[in-house]
């Protein structure tokens, strides 16, 4: 066995990471240079040709009388907030439960994964004909025991807690992987010791696993709130948006006015706002973490 | 004795609820694949099965599915290979090499800033790149694309997981001579094994359903099975039991590869571990 | 002496059999037309691409010329197509854009006039025009007839008026001609939850569902969202009495024949309304006709029928166009756009369009539409319907700003819909809110009075 020198090591390794990094740093900071290239400049075309006009921040203000865009910012916050707590809460029992039975593990951790492995688009499709007015499996469980049919997404007040609910079917599977990963990485002995102890189930989640979990549920509920922030395959299959706003999402606003709109200065400044405004969010988040941590 | 076996009992029971709320929904989807569509508007639970939708979607003279499929699996497999090789590298990096605290956090901020991109948004900035390069409906393409949307979320997971290795079984390992790869390969991937698992499989799935970017980056010969799901949407008609019969299709290597992933990869990863 | 064919007889026989032939060049000749290089055709799958399919199978096997169908869902058919005309070499030959979009591709001034690929082109007579979006005034920008050729219709998809033929024979209805008579019919027939009367398309959609929905309410009621759009004079004209009438007049059908919660329903839930026998009306696109006759799609297999779209008590009726045109676009080589003509060319024929309707999708040509002998075919029953509305086909917008209004107009209406406006200050706002979006745009445009 030999003595690897560490600085050679990481000299080699950078060299070889370059290539892939390079790559990676094109594909990922140029849609990003172009967002805000775009986002201070009127586009046109014409005869084939595109015509950049620079207007300064002329989008940007535009943004803030954007009525529109400020429902969807709260509509997707609180569907964040919402929703992920949820998932994460959810996922959580999940794992717990199923890293302390023996049998039917397999089973169990297959079937709870189950709903991430459907695509977007067959989930948002078939729960839309589930939650239907007329038709929908839901109306005809609760008519068995004659509640009047309820249009779940046709409801401002319903609709969104029902695509929260779609939501959480769809994503706990996230948050309950990455959990049971974490459970199983505890070493064994920690439940042990707990039963020698005598502790009940729920001191034992309380003073060992959420405070040894913590990292994980951190991590977890991070990126599970990210990715909700963005939102955008069950609004545009299940609501459109409506009934009214009341499921209007940044995601959604983004789309419409970037794609069926064509606004590709005005999307471009939308984007980069929400960009900089989750960036602020995630910043305080980590500065509060912190500060909290130190306390320890 | 008495409190275990009642705490016994409440966990199955509670698994057993919430199985059911996941298994629903998901039966309901499946079975779309075996209903007539006018049988799926009217919401019928009991019907008549059959195997229209199925037929349609494998033999049918315009079937793409097979190709779909093996391209779906070929960029799927291969990207997710690459992401959890070049996140565990750089997650090792990242936590043990002493990279500046600053780098981390740069990074780590842009994965953040960079999942919330809109996806509209990075294929219209790569599209004329890819058609310059000749990337465009190439394997080699989806597979770049793929990482460059996955690779940060990969890249902090297994960066949390390796820091919560204890430090001293690596320093112990140091100095009994072990170069860096050994040491990687046989004490930190056994003990990260569960983690590891997750990451991929979470990869997988991200690659296998990814749709924005295989929908504007392909054509025919590289098309993969979301896009082939979404053509069912027609605009006019929406056929729910072909969009059902291919995503019950296609859940059948991913399933498999779950199944697997679970058993083997995390045997194989643990063996040799160190004791 | 020996009689044989000297090299001079066969080269006159050459050249003369070369006359010949040119004399005898027809449509029906195609087989020996010239070879055309391979080329590309994007479009989206829907119910009527099924027929289209068929037809280029059918014109394949004519010709002996390749063509490659580059099929997408609805929306990223134009995503795609946006990206290839935006890039140096486009990546489709032939475009096939739906009239609620195609306002881009002309301004954006992307596409290839069909005459400076083929000076000798024409646009058949019987070919339908719909409301003249095949031609394009650079200068004027506008659909001026005496413009350009720009593109081809494919498929005319218009509303038509879908009311279930068994009942009315059971209750002795008479066919609607007006919206009053509909609205009469409708409430004769409204018996919920079994049946509703008529369903809307209330939702707020992207691209659209109430406002499409609405608009042959509009316009037969002599309402107009701009006050001449062919001349150039873009003043926003939505809230005039004429369109609040006719907006009162949709919530009132509504509310006294339809859905209880009409602000839910989207176009894929009138057709499963249709289908399922719960509704005895509904104004829905000809494109998705083929579903009402399947039996494994339907319920109410040869019970429905189509009729033109009613009218207000003063105006024509309106069926809104959400058609399908097929252009060229400037980016590709030479050889591939006169391939792509060359395929219209043979598209355009009464052979080929009659093919197209017995592949399932509904013609183009006029002649074949008002074909009696085909309208026998009880499979073709809604031809009649089709072929009266023709002449009275209206766009929506000829703009490219279109779209943003469109979504203006989708979610005041939808909340009009639901009551959380009242139908003046929906409209009200629509206005305003397009005005916006015209001053922006640099339009000559202005507002009217607002509604009280």
């Amino acid at each position: 066995m030999n003595l690897s020198n560490p600085v050679s090591e990481l000299f080699w390794r950078r060299l070889a990471l370059t290539p892939a990094v390079g790559v990676f740093v094109l594909l990922s900071l140029l849609p990003l240079a172009n967002l805000i290239a775009m986002s201070v400049h009127e586009i046109r075309w014409q005869d084939g040709h595109s015509v950049w006009t620079f207007i300064g921040t002329s989008h940007y203000e535009r943004l803030l009388d954007d009525g529109l865009l400020k429902k969807g910012f709260f509509n997707t916050i609180f569907f964040s907030v919402a929703g992920v707590t949820i998932q994460i809460i959810l996922g959580f029992l999940l794992a717990w439960g199923v890293s302390r039975i023996s049998r039917g593990r397999v089973l169990y951790r297959t079937i709870f994964i189950l709903p991430i492995l459907v695509p977007g688009i067959l989930i948002g499709a078939i729960w839309k004909l589930m939650l239907n007015y007329d038709f929908g499996l839901v109306n005809g469980l609760i008519g068995l025991i004659n509640v009047q049919p309820i249009d779940w997404l046709g409801t401002a007040s319903l609709a969104l807690p029902s695509v929260i609910l779609v939501d959480i079917w769809h994503w706990t599977p996230f948050c309950f992987l990455l959990l049971l990963a974490g459970f199983e990485s505890l070493p064994q002995e920690l439940h042990e010791a707990a039963l020698m102890d005598g502790v009940t189930a729920w001191t034992e989640l309380r003073y060992v696993y959420i405070p040894l979990m913590m990292p994980v549920i951190v991590v977890t509920f991070l990126f599970r709130f990210i990715t909700s922030l963005k939102v955008f395959d069950e609004i545009y299959l299940l609501t459109g948006g409506g009934p009214g706003s009341s499921t209007e999402v940044i995601s959604y606003t983004i789309y419409r006015t970037f794609f069926t709109q064509d606004q590709m200065g005005y999307g471009s400044a939308m984007s980069v706002a929400v960009l900089f405004a989750i960036a602020l969010l995630m910043v305080l988040g980590f500065s509060m973490s912190r500060y909290k941590g130190q306390g320890v | 004795m008495k409190i275990i076996r009642s705490n016994f009992d409440f966990e199955h029971f509670f698994l057993i609820l919430v199985a059911c709320f996941v298994l629903v929904p998901f039966i309901w989807i499946v079975a779309a694949g075996f209903k007539s569509q006018i049988s799926l508007l009217q919401g019928e639970i009991f019907f008549t099965p059959n195997l229209d939708s199925f037929r349609e979607v494998l033999f049918s003279k315009t079937t793409e599915f097979f190709s779909n499929a093996c391209n779906s699996t070929v960029i799927a497999v291969i990207s997710t290979f690459l992401i959890v090789f070049s996140a565990t590298l750089g997650g090792y990096a990242m936590e043990r090499m002493h990279c500046p605290r600053w780098l981390i956090h740069t990074l780590l901020g842009w994965s953040v800033v960079f999942h919330m991109i809109p996806p509209i948004t990075l294929v219209a900035a790569w599209f004329p790149i890819y058609r310059e390069l000749g990337l465009d409906n190439t394997y080699s393409g989806m597979v770049l694309a793929h990482m460059a949307l996955h690779l940060p979320m990969a890249l902090w997971l297994m960066a949390n997981f390796i820091h919560d290795v204890p430090i001293e079984l690596e320093e112990a390992a140091r100095i009994d001579g072990c170069s860096t790869p050994y040491l990687i390969w046989k004490i930190i991937v056994p003990l990260i094994a569960p983690g590891l698992a997750a990451t991929a499989i979470l990869m997988f799935i991200f690659s296998w359903n990814e749709f924005t970017v295989a929908l504007n980056m392909t054509a025919k010969q590289t098309s993969t099975v979301p896009v082939a799901i979404a053509k069912f949407a027609q605009g006019y008609e929406i056929k729910y039991g072909e969009m059902a019969a291919t995503a019950a299709l296609a859940l059948i290597p991913a399933l498999l590869f779950l199944l697997l992933g679970q058993r083997h990869i995390v045997k194989g990863l643990t063996t040799g571990a160190l004791k | 002496m020996k009689q044989g064919i000297s090299r001079r007889d066969l080269s006159l026989g050459a050249v003369s059999a070369g006359a010949l032939s040119t004399l005898a060049w027809s449509p029906s000749a195609w087989s020996q037309a010239a070879k055309q290089t391979p080329f590309t055709i994007v479009i989206n799958n829907s119910p009527w691409f099924d027929g289209f399919r068929k037809v280029v199978e059918a014109y394949e096997a004519d010709t002996g010329n390749k063509v490659n169908l580059d099929v997408n869902p609805f929306g990223g058919s134009l995503e795609k197509q946006r990206a290839s005309v935006r890039t140096k070499d486009g990546m489709f030959d032939l475009l096939i854009m739906n009239g609620l979009y195609y306002q881009e591709f002309y301004h954006g001034g992307f596409l290839t006039p069909l005459n400076e690929i083929d000076p000798g082109f024409k646009l058949d007579p019987q070919m339908v025009r719909y409301d003249n979006t095949v031609y394009w005034n650079e200068t004027t920008k506008s659909h001026d007839p005496a413009g350009k050729l720009m593109s081809v219709p494919v498929n005319g998809n218009i509303p038509l008026l879908y009311y279930r033929a068994d009942l009315y024979e059971e209750n002795k209805l008479k066919v609607p001609e007006t919206w009053d008579e509909l609205l009469a019919n409708a409430k004769k027939l409204h018996n919920p939850p079994k049946i509703y009367g008529i369903v809307q398309r209330g939702a707020r959609g992207s691209p659209n569902d109430v406002s499409y929905d609405w608009w042959p309410y509009l316009n037969s009621f002599n309402g107009n969202l701009f006050r001449n759009e062919a001349k150039g004079d873009f003043t926003i004209t939505i809230n005039s009495p004429e369109a609040k009438a006719a907006l009162d007049f949709y919530l009132r059908m509504a509310k006294e024949a339809g859905h209880p919660q009409t602000g839910g329903l989207a176009q894929a839930q009138i057709i499963q309304n249709l289908v399922t026998g719960k509704a005895a009306h509904a104004l829905l696109v000809i494109a998705a006709w083929s579903q009402m006759d399947d039996p494994a799609k339907s319920a109410v297999v040869g019970k429905l029928n189509a009729a033109k779209v009613p009218r207000g008590p003063n105006g024509k009726p309106s069926p809104v166009l959400g058609h399908w045109l097929a252009g060229i676009p400037k980016n590709v080589p030479k050889a591939r756009q006169t391939a792509a003509l060359t395929f219209l060319n043979w598209f355009q024929t009464r052979g080929s369009q009659v093919k197209y309707l017995q592949a399932g999708s509904p013609p183009v040509r006029q002649d074949v539409l008002s074909d009696q002998a085909l309208w026998k075919d009880p499979k073709n029953r809604w031809m009649s319907a089709m072929a009266e509305s023709s002449s009275f086909t209206r766009l929506m917008w000829s703009i490219p700003e279109g779209a943003q209004i469109g979504d203006v107009l989708e979610l005041r209406l939808n909340q009009a819909v639901i009551g959380e406006l009242t139908s003046s200050k929906a409209l009200n706002l629509i206005a305003d809110e397009s005005h916006a979006i015209l001053v922006r745009s640099g339009y000559k445009t202005g507002k009217i009075t607002p509604l009280a």
